[in-house]
């Protein structure tokens, strides 16, 4: 019995979190697509019925790699990345990348939207987690070590934009930040990389014209109820409506064709309306307690590689909600945004079920001893 | 040892390191967290309320139900205006959009149904809006025609509104009094727009929840508010005195062609309710905007600014109440009772009708070539005398002519219901020679209606009643919600003066130059007034009073605007048709006629005869006061009748004589009409006997008319209509 190898436990608390959030998430997306599942497809469980499926893809996905050794990534990581990298690419040419919306963001494999960002970003955090790891690369040296970071960062952004997907570029940046400071990166790089990133954007949004628009609107949405600010304000007269305990579950208005595609990237409206103040406080302390669990399990995890991968996910799945509830209460200008686990949409949903799936795969190793190199 | 320190220290400082900077981050994503959390809660609690009603007055769908307008009745209950269901015809183009059905089908589908060209429908169908109009006000039955279309063809985006529609079964009665209603049932004129409160009820509500395409909600919640109907009113109007008043008056001013219409006034004498109102000319409520005689149809849009203008002023206005005249003569009454009452003059007392001389204007009698002389002052009204009431105004004072002529009404409005009323005018600071006219009523401009107030008051005891026209406000049920009474403005006169007001103005019917009103068996009482307009050779014709003189129950007022034919006098042409008003209200009324039966002719309907034997027919003529004679040559028991004239049915005077026919004469006997003009009542019967002519009297005096002109061959037995006016009374 002894000599068998034996399973450590995972972290019951982050699949227990995880678990009730997509629950909580299929509900949603029930209730929010009914009344646009009727209009388009003339079947009110249209959306359920993909949800549902990509819930058993992305529940199967988690399981599994919560019993694959984490430190297989490392190992895969550049061809991870790599092939990411050339999803990005591929995605950018026209016949390949599908446009929905005026963005090109999606190809279309056997029937199934796949978005290559979405891999993307689990992409470089296993790239960022390998190359700080590495004992080669001096973080604290600027130009040998630093910058390189900041250099693939940038030639992200770049592909992320061309297509564009201003709010993936964003996560990317973040995230890219969050693993260079986890990793040990110089306060003052971070500091003056985060000034100058923030006046750079500012700038850029200051001298395109779309993005202006954006700020504007943000700034007064109700001036341009009818047009730019029109999702905002249908979204506040959604959250509004909620009150303390809200209308109930599926007793929204504002999912009546008023809020464009309502199971989407504003389904965080429709919750509040639906559920009111005490639903948003349920699902944001949730967020907040798997990150905390996550960011544990990266604490815990007594090897580096693990800990970068347990932060990057975390705060992957963590940054993605806190800019797309801001962007639903007009926090922050409009940007397409999904929410984890709750926001229709397949490639999401499997995505953030694996990468839970590894987080839970890590937090295996808690209180291990790191095996001296 | 040291080693081993080194060894364990180096990986523990790498993992406390990432573990502080983790707990940096978890402490950042914790105030991120409560900022959300906070930014939610500010959505939720501060912004809410606004939020709210702004998501809720897009979310929901209000459709108005129309209250149903409340009837109006005339004080016998007959129904004057009701309001009859309709259907509108509505369309939500974008909801059409959204659905299979093809919208040039949908217009054509209408356009067969409604009559209506398809391009214009189909140009509202594919229009992108929310609602538009199709048809309005289409009757009920092509409403569920249309209702059965939408539910069995499962048409979305087409409803069938009901409303109402307001109708007058009586057409142009009372028009002036009730005035109608717009496209959307409100009041524009008349009562319709006075009572607009009482009306009109309360328009209630449906909210419906839609989608952002207005499309109602599945299981939707819905909110009904259910109108509240409009109050009924029943009116001091009499619909038969009315009719009487309107059919009266249109006949004078035709008659007298009277360019400027008429009006003619009924009213309780003592309570000052209105009985009737009319003003000549007239139009059909159901039509109001319809072209007026002299524009074609083609060419006239009664909705246009220009239109509703001239309509406004014309057929529209109602001339009792919108319109100023001066009273001329019949305010000699008003006079005389302010001289009565302040003791001035006793009727009694001799006066003179002598010229008199005012501020260098010289007044004379209008018999100006033959005065009157020395007379009573009772004589001086019989004779209208103007120089008499100039004498008695100057004897009266200006401050007090005028304070009396304010106590009587004429400086006020009288505060009747309906809108319109004008305002009187007189001098704002009046000189001996203002008073001196206006002593026999010129030179200053009063509405119809204050005189018959006035009127009203000289007959009931000296009350100013304030006149109206709403009796009753009354819910469906008939219960009364509101009762208005007869309200005192305040006693002008003593009943003394009233009292001798009263025999005075009888004697002027009686004896006076009111004697074409006179009305056998009902005493009438009342004075004439002809006034020259400001514009020349225009004058305005009319005779004011009430009866019975005894117990007056009925003011009557007939105005003849600018007659232009025979005559323009008041005692010729106006007291004639107030006399007819009288006598007809008063028989309506079920008055008994006392006394003076003499002059009255009583009346017998010629029975159907023809088929009778002889004796039969003597018998029936006999029991229905005819005379007969009897023409033809066969004899024998049962001869029959074969032929009468006068016809059966036809109204004739008692004594009349009927030609009875015992075979069909080869020639009927056939007279020359006489000219009859200048005799008088007896004359003229003499000589129509004479030629075996019946007679059918209408007035009293002398002959001023006959029905066929002189030298007209006309059967023996025929009823000859011939009018007698006195000729003599002329003011």
């Amino acid at each position: 019995m002894k000599s068998k190898r034996q399973i450590r436990p995972v972290d019951f608390y982050i699949f227990i979190f995880t678990m009730i959030l997509v629950a909580i998430g299929l509900v949603m997306v029930f209730s929010a697509s009914t009344p646009a599942a009727k209009n388009q497809f003339n079947d009110i469980y249209h959306y359920l019925k993909q949800q549902l499926l990509a819930f058993g893809i992305g529940f199967a996905a988690m399981v599994t790699a919560s019993f694959i050794d984490y430190k297989i990534y490392r190992k895969a990581a550049f061809y991870i990345f790599g092939a990411a990298f050339i999803l990005i690419c591929l995605v950018l040419i026209p016949g390949i990348g599908t446009v929905y919306n005026n963005a090109r963001r999606w190809i279309t494999i056997g029937g199934f939207d796949l978005q290559p960002s979405e891999i993307y970003k689990f992409a470089i955090i296993v790239l960022f987690a390998r190359l700080l790891t590495e004992d080669k690369i001096k973080l604290e040296k600027l130009f040998k070590g630093y910058l390189p970071f900041l250099g693939l960062l940038g030639i992200s952004a770049f592909l992320l934009i061309m297509e564009p997907h201003l709010s993936g570029t964003i996560i990317v940046m973040l995230i890219g930040i969050v693993l260079l400071f986890a990793g040990g990166a110089k306060l003052w790089h971070l500091a003056v990389t985060i000034v100058f990133g923030g006046a750079g954007l500012a700038a850029v949004s200051y001298y395109i014209e779309y993005m202006w628009t954006r700020v504007v609107t943000w700034l007064d949405p109700f001036a341009y109820a009818q047009g730019e600010g029109y999702q905002v304000v249908q979204s506040l007269y959604a959250i509004g409506s909620g009150g303390l305990l809200g209308q109930g579950a599926g007793k929204s208005m504002q999912k009546f064709l008023y809020i464009p595609e309502p199971q989407n990237d504003f389904i965080f409206a429709i919750l509040a309306e639906e559920l009111g103040f005490l639903g948003v406080a349920v699902v944001i302390i949730l967020f907040f307690l798997l990150l905390y669990r996550g960011v544990k399990a990266a604490a815990d995890c007594p090897d580096k590689f693990g800990g970068l991968l347990a932060t990057g996910i975390t705060s992957l799945i963590f940054i993605q909600a806190v800019l797309n509830i801001a962007v639903v209460t007009g926090s922050v200008p409009a940007t397409g945004i999904s929410l984890p686990f709750f926001s229709a949409g397949g490639t999401g949903l499997v995505m953030f079920m694996g990468e839970i799936g590894i987080l839970l795969n890590i937090s295996r190793n808690k209180g291990k001893e790191e095996i001296p190199k | 040892m040291a080693r081993r320190t080194k060894k364990a220290k180096k990986p523990l400082t790498e993992q406390v390191k990432r573990k502080n900077r983790l707990l940096v981050l978890l402490i950042l994503s914790a105030l991120v967290a409560a900022a959300l959390l906070a930014r939610v809660a500010y959505i939720q609690f501060v912004m809410g309320e606004e939020l709210r009603k702004s998501a809720y007055r897009q979310q929901n769908n209000g459709r108005i139900l129309s209250p149903t307008r409340g009837n109006i009745y005339d004080r016998t209950g007959n129904e004057l205006a009701v309001s009859v269901a309709v259907d509108n015809v509505t369309v939500s183009p974008v909801v059409i959009k959204n659905t299979s059905n093809d919208p040039a089908e949908i217009a054509e589908k209408l356009s067969q149904m409604l009559g209506f060209k398809v391009e214009d429908i189909l140009r509202l169908l594919v229009k992108d809006s929310e609602f538009e109009i199709i048809a309005r006000k289409i009757d009920r039955v092509k409403g569920d025609e249309i209702r059965k279309w939408i539910d069995n063809d499962h048409i979305s985006g087409v409803y069938v509104v009901s409303d109402t529609k307001r109708y007058y079964p009586n057409n142009e009665l009372a028009a002036h009094i009730l005035g109608f209603t717009g496209a959307d049932n409100q009041g524009l004129f008349g009562i319709e727009a006075a009572m607009e409160s009482y009306l009109k009820g309360m328009p209630g509500k449906v909210i419906t929840e839609v989608d952002k395409n207005g499309t109602e909600l599945p299981f939707a919640v819905k909110t009904e508010i259910k109108a509240d109907d409009g109050l009924n009113l029943v009116l001091t109007i009499d619909r038969n005195l009315q009719r009487i008043a309107e059919e009266v008056l249109a006949k004078g001013v035709e008659e007298n062609k009277a360019a400027g219409g008429g009006t003619a006034i009924i009213a309780d004498s003592r309570t000052g309710e209105i009985l009737a109102m009319a003003s000549y000319p007239s139009y059909n409520l159901n039509e109001p905007r319809i072209n007026p005689v002299g524009y074609e149809a083609s060419e006239w849009d009664g909705y246009s600014e220009e239109a509703t203008d001239l309509l406004s002023k014309t057929r529209w206005r109602n001339e009792s109440l919108s319109k100023t005249y001066e009273p001329g003569s019949t305010f000699k009454a008003v006079i005389a009772a302010m001289a009565l009452e302040m003791g001035v003059v006793d009727l009694d007392d001799i006066v003179d009708d002598y010229p008199v001389e005012v501020q260098g204007h010289t007044i004379y009698c209008w018999a100006k070539q033959y005065p009157h002389g020395e007379e009573t002052f009772r004589e001086a009204i019989y004779n209208s005398c103007n120089p008499v009431f100039v004498k008695v105004s100057q004897d009266i004072g200006i401050d007090r002519f005028y304070e009396y002529v304010d106590l009587f009404g004429f400086m006020d409005k009288t505060g009747i219901e309906i809108p319109g009323e004008e305002n009187s005018l007189f001098h704002s600071e009046p000189m001996e020679i203002d008073m001196a006219v206006a002593s026999f009523g010129q030179r200053f401009t009063i509405t119809p209606l204050q005189l018959v107030s006035a009127y009203n008051a000289l007959a009931n005891g000296g009350y100013l009643m304030k006149p109206y026209l709403v009796k009753e406000i009354i819910d469906d049920e008939g219960n009364i919600i509101e009762r208005f009474e007869p309200e005192v403005v305040r006693q002008v006169i003593s009943e003394e003066t009233s009292d001798l007001i009263r025999e005075v103005l009888e004697g002027v019917v009686s004896e006076g130059t009111g004697k074409n009103a006179f009305v056998p068996g009902y005493r009438v009482a009342g004075k004439t007034g002809t006034s020259e307009t400001t514009e020349e050779d225009v004058y305005t014709a009319s005779f004011c009073g009430f009866a019975p003189a005894d117990n007056p129950l009925i003011t009557v007022l007939v105005i003849l605007d600018d007659p232009r034919g025979d005559s323009v006098y008041g005692g010729v042409i106006a007291a004639p048709l107030m006399g007819e008003i009288v006598e007809k209200s008063l028989e309506y009324l079920q008055v008994p006629r006392k006394g003076d039966e003499d002059y009255y002719e009583v009346q017998a309907l010629v029975p159907d005869i023809t088929g009778y034997t002889m004796a039969e027919a003597v018998s029936a003529l006999k029991d229905s006061n005819l005379e007969y004679v009897i023409r033809g040559d066969a004899n024998g028991e049962d001869v029959a009748v074969v032929y009468q004239n006068p016809t059966a049915g036809e109204l004739v005077s008692e004594k009349s004589v009927i030609y009875l026919y015992k075979n069909l004469p080869e020639e009927k006997p056939f007279v020359s009409m006489p000219d009859l003009r200048n005799m008088t009542i007896g004359e003229v019967k003499n000589a129509l006997a004479g030629l075996g002519l019946n007679i059918r009297i209408d007035g009293s005096g002398i002959c001023t008319g006959q029905e066929y002109s002189s030298g007209t061959k006309i059967e023996q037995g025929t009823v000859v209509e011939v009018k007698f006016r006195y000729l003599d009374t002329v003011q």
